[in-house]
């Protein structure tokens, strides 16, 4: 497994490399101009001309791409148009409320949507199952904006039990930390516990026909080993891949949640990034994005040697 | 230890774990009142104030970087960090002399060569400043304290440029920062002003933190806008950027920020049915709704085009998209200068003033030899200023009889796509929208829009000839008498040859906290005698 393992992370050397090249290419053709925006709306064309020159912008596309790609294999992302700091700095800035957020989603949204699921798949066609159903197509359906703001109006303005926005650090205390987390958690884990609630259930409805599950019963197994020990652990692989895959959509959500919670984290430096066209924060936080995507994959990959000892690599 | 005395031990630990976790409120109900918790209109991302000429960089630099002059409430320039100045009689050299005292935030004494490196670099970037320098004969420090500048023909309006709000202000700043291009930024921020930044502290995109200069010396005069003195009442300022305007009015109401810079106008019932609120007009300065025509192509190069359009718009209908049903945020401006300054005139403002004649409109265009080609109309979305004004300009177009290819956009490419002299169809664009601050309206020298000077002036590039006489009589007027009758005749044959569509005055509103006091109208947000109990 280990030489799976490592060859692996040497493939995704290439995939980021066709990632660099196209973020790259894209920047370079979407309009926008950074000179303009640090310019200012009184700034003449002139002014904006001189900007751009100054910040190496009217250079052709092949001399930029390959400083940027010798940059980077050198660690150096280079440094933000706007606030002159380097990119990995302004990174380690934002990584944390990010990371603490996408954590403490996912840990609610699988302690949460798991038993769920299994509940819901154990009571079939009962009301129960029925409410997980309702409930997870209101967690597809409802933005996660929308639901931010109903949870910032009851709990914050109008019950006064926790803050509207902001972020603190872990370091400065667990409980201060969670006090800031729990509201945008609970807006960016709906449409993920939806997901996971209903992969379970469908999943542990396929398991629950088999015939070992039968003779687990015949055998006078009781409910809960039945449900947890038998079958959940052998629908696990269907539910951990989508797990996985729901770490893109905690990603999409952290830059709305984090924009309604005023978090600064990696969501919101992205799209302040894109508004005012920063080209090396940009480059650098979607392939950080990129790398933290191919990495959990990997994850995946290997964990499913633990739900199913048929898989070996 | 036996096994309950290890119990108690293990048990006050975790209690005291479990009390420094639970942490009290990050601050003391003193530090509390000396911190003043800011919301700014937008994200301060970068900090050199004459490289980036945002609004948000001036208001946060206003309080880090100290300026020679600085305007009151009527407009006057006062002196701020000059002591004494005298004129020559033939009005070319001026000698300055600076207060005793002063000092930057690293320690070291405020000299006049650092006034001079930094009026060099102000000047390469300012309008103002790039006259003045054309007039420079000699710019130099005669000692510490002391500096001349002589210039090869008078100019009157010296102190107004040294002491105007618009960007970029003449901020004075050591000379080692001083001598940076002034098309880089500088790589530190040290200033002499009242508060001091907090570069370890700023997050971009967050939060932005500033302290209290123990060393400023403020001036003895009350304070007023920029002038006077600058005496700072909290000990800490912080800025947090909240891109959401539901959760800044959420973040006010619940105490978590004292002062709110720009709520949007549908937010202002919900924050005023709460007590511990104030809201109140932020600017009375205000903002200009614009849009620009591109003078260089069909069909805007002909005026009867741009007539055509002045003539059906409504600029009430304008004002209500941006700011609603409140009266008390808007006016008509059949005019290009701000309402309530001494410059303010409707002369050659009929145009756009009683009912709108969409039938002479009409008759307009078709002189003016339209032939039905699109008209592009770039519209950023992201600003909810341009964005209104662009769907009334879309309904007006159309009901003119234009063929519209509406582009609707983000400002960052309308910042780009506005710059390209390209013909229609080929990158090039029609008209774009946009608003200028009531300050930088208020003369000739701070309204880049109005000029129309062709190539060398602002996006659209009037070339009018009747303008530009018009600004430089304006430069030479004696007396605010003359100006007044320089700015009339500006101000029509700017309208009659349609510099720019005004869509009218609108203000803005600004809201705190009921415990902060101090709180003035201006066009930028003065932190000086602000105070929190």
């Amino acid at each position: 497994m280990f030489a799976y393992a490592v060859r692996r992370v040497l493939a995704t050397i290439p995939v980021m490399a066709i990632v660099a090249l196209f973020v790259f290419s894209l920047l370079y053709i979407a309009p926008g101009d950074p000179a303009a925006v640090i310019a200012g709306d009184q700034a003449t064309p002139q002014d904006v001309e001189r900007i751009r020159a100054s910040l190496g912008l009217d250079r052709p596309f092949l001399v930029r791409f390959g400083e940027w790609v010798w940059n980077i294999l050198n660690g150096d992302m280079g440094v933000s148009i706007f606030t002159n700091l380097p990119v990995t700095t302004m990174i380690q800035q934002r990584i944390e409320p990010t990371v603490s957020l996408m954590v403490l989603t996912l840990c609610l949204a699988v302690s949460i949507a798991v038993p769920m699921g299994v509940i819901a798949a154990w009571k079939q066609g009962s009301w129960i199952d029925r409410a997980v159903m309702g409930f997870a197509v209101l967690g597809f359906s409802v933005p996660v904006f929308v639901v931010g703001y109903v949870l910032a109006y009851i709990f914050a303005l109008e019950l006064d039990w926790l803050p509207v926005q902001g972020y603190t650090k872990f370091e400065e205390g667990f409980f201060p930390w969670l006090e800031n987390l729990i509201l945008p958690s609970i807006a960016l884990g709906g449409v993920y516990i939806a997901l996971i609630a209903r992969i379970t259930r469908a999943t542990m409805l396929e398991v629950l026909q088999q015939d070992y599950i039968r003779t687990a019963r015949a055998k006078g197994a009781g409910q809960r080993n039945i449900l947890f020990l038998h079958a959940l652990k052998n629908a696990a692989v269907p539910i951990v891949t989508v797990i996985g895959i729901g770490i893109a959509l905690l990603i999409g959500g952290a830059v709305v949640t984090e924009s309604v919670f005023a978090i600064p984290g990696l969501g919101r430096l992205t799209v302040d990034a894109i508004l005012r066209r920063d080209y090396p924060v940009i480059q650098g936080v979607v392939l950080l994005f990129s790398f933290v995507y191919v990495l959990v994959n990997l994850v995946i990959d290997l964990a499913y040697t633990l739900f199913d000892p048929r898989i070996r690599y | 230890m036996d096994r309950r005395s290890f119990l108690k031990g293990t048990g006050a630990a975790g209690l005291v774990g479990v009390s420094s976790g639970l942490a009290g409120p990050a601050l003391s109900q003193g530090a509390a009142a000396r911190t003043l918790r800011f919301v700014p209109q937008a994200n301060l991302a970068n900090f050199d104030p004459i490289w980036g000429t945002q609004y948000v960089v001036r208001n946060a630099a206003a309080m880090v970087w100290d300026t020679l002059y600085g305007f009151d409430d009527t407009l006057t320039p006062k002196r701020q960090m000059v002591e004494a100045e005298q004129v020559s009689a033939d009005g070319l050299t001026w000698d300055f002399r600076l207060r005793p005292g002063l000092k930057f935030h690293d320690g070291t004494p405020v000299l006049a060569k650092d006034v001079v490196a930094s009026l060099t670099r102000w000047s390469a970037r300012d309008p103002m400043g790039l006259m003045v320098k054309a007039l420079q004969n000699e710019l130099v420090a005669v000692d510490d304290r002391n500096f001349r500048w002589v210039l090869k023909k008078p100019y009157p309006k010296l102190l107004m440029a040294l002491g105007k709000n618009s960007t970029p202000m003449c901020f004075m700043m050591p000379e080692r920062l001083a001598k940076t291009d002034p098309f880089q930024q500088v790589s530190e921020f040290i200033g002499s002003g009242p508060m001091r930044f907090k570069r370890d502290e700023w997050n971009p995109g967050a939060r932005a933190v500033f302290e209290k200069f123990a060393d400023y010396v403020p001036r003895e005069e009350p304070n007023s806008w920029l002038s006077g003195g600058k005496r700072m009442a909290v000990e800490r300022i912080e800025w947090l950027v909240m891109p959401d305007p539901a959760t800044a009015a959420a973040a006010l109401q619940n105490g978590e920020v004292d002062w709110w810079e720009n709520p949007i106008t549908d937010l202002v019932p919900q924050l005023r049915r709460n007590r511990n609120i104030r809201v109140d007009i932020a600017d009375p300065l205000g903002n200009i709704g614009t849009f620009r025509m591109n003078h260089t192509t069909k069909p805007f190069n002909n005026v009867k085009a741009r007539r055509a359009v002045l003539t059906a718009l409504s600029q009430e209908d304008y004002m209500r998209a941006l700011v609603g049903d409140d009266d008390k945020l808007w006016k008509p401006l059949p005019g290009y200068f701000t309402p309530g300054t001494p410059l303010y005139t409707e002369e050659g403002g009929e145009i756009l003033k009683g009912p709108r004649n969409f039938e002479a409109a009409k008759k307009l265009l078709a002189e003016s030899g339209y032939d039905g080609s699109p008209v592009t109309c770039v519209v950023a979305q992201d600003q909810p200023i341009t964005k209104a004004q662009g769907d009334v300009t879309a309904d007006l177009l159309k009901r003119i009889g234009f063929n519209v290819d509406f582009v609707a956009t983000d400002w960052g490419t309308t910042g780009q796509r506005r710059a390209m002299k390209n013909p229609v169809g080929q990158g090039g664009w029609s008209m774009f929208h946009s608003w200028h601050a009531g300050a930088d309206c208020i003369n000739p020298a701070v309204y880049n829009a109005i000029r129309a000077s062709g190539d060398g002036a602002w996006f659209g590039w009037p070339n009018i000839p009747a303008v530009e006489t018009e600004v430089a009589n304006w430069f030479d007027a004696p007396d605010l008498a003359a100006e007044k009758a320089v700015i009339a005749r500006l101000n029509k044959a700017a309208l009659d040859n349609v510099v720019y569509a005004p869509t009218g005055f609108f203000l803005g509103y600004q809201a705190w906290r009921a415990n902060v006091s101090g709180i003035a109208k201006g066009p930028l947000p003065f932190f000086w005698g602000v105070s929190k109990s």
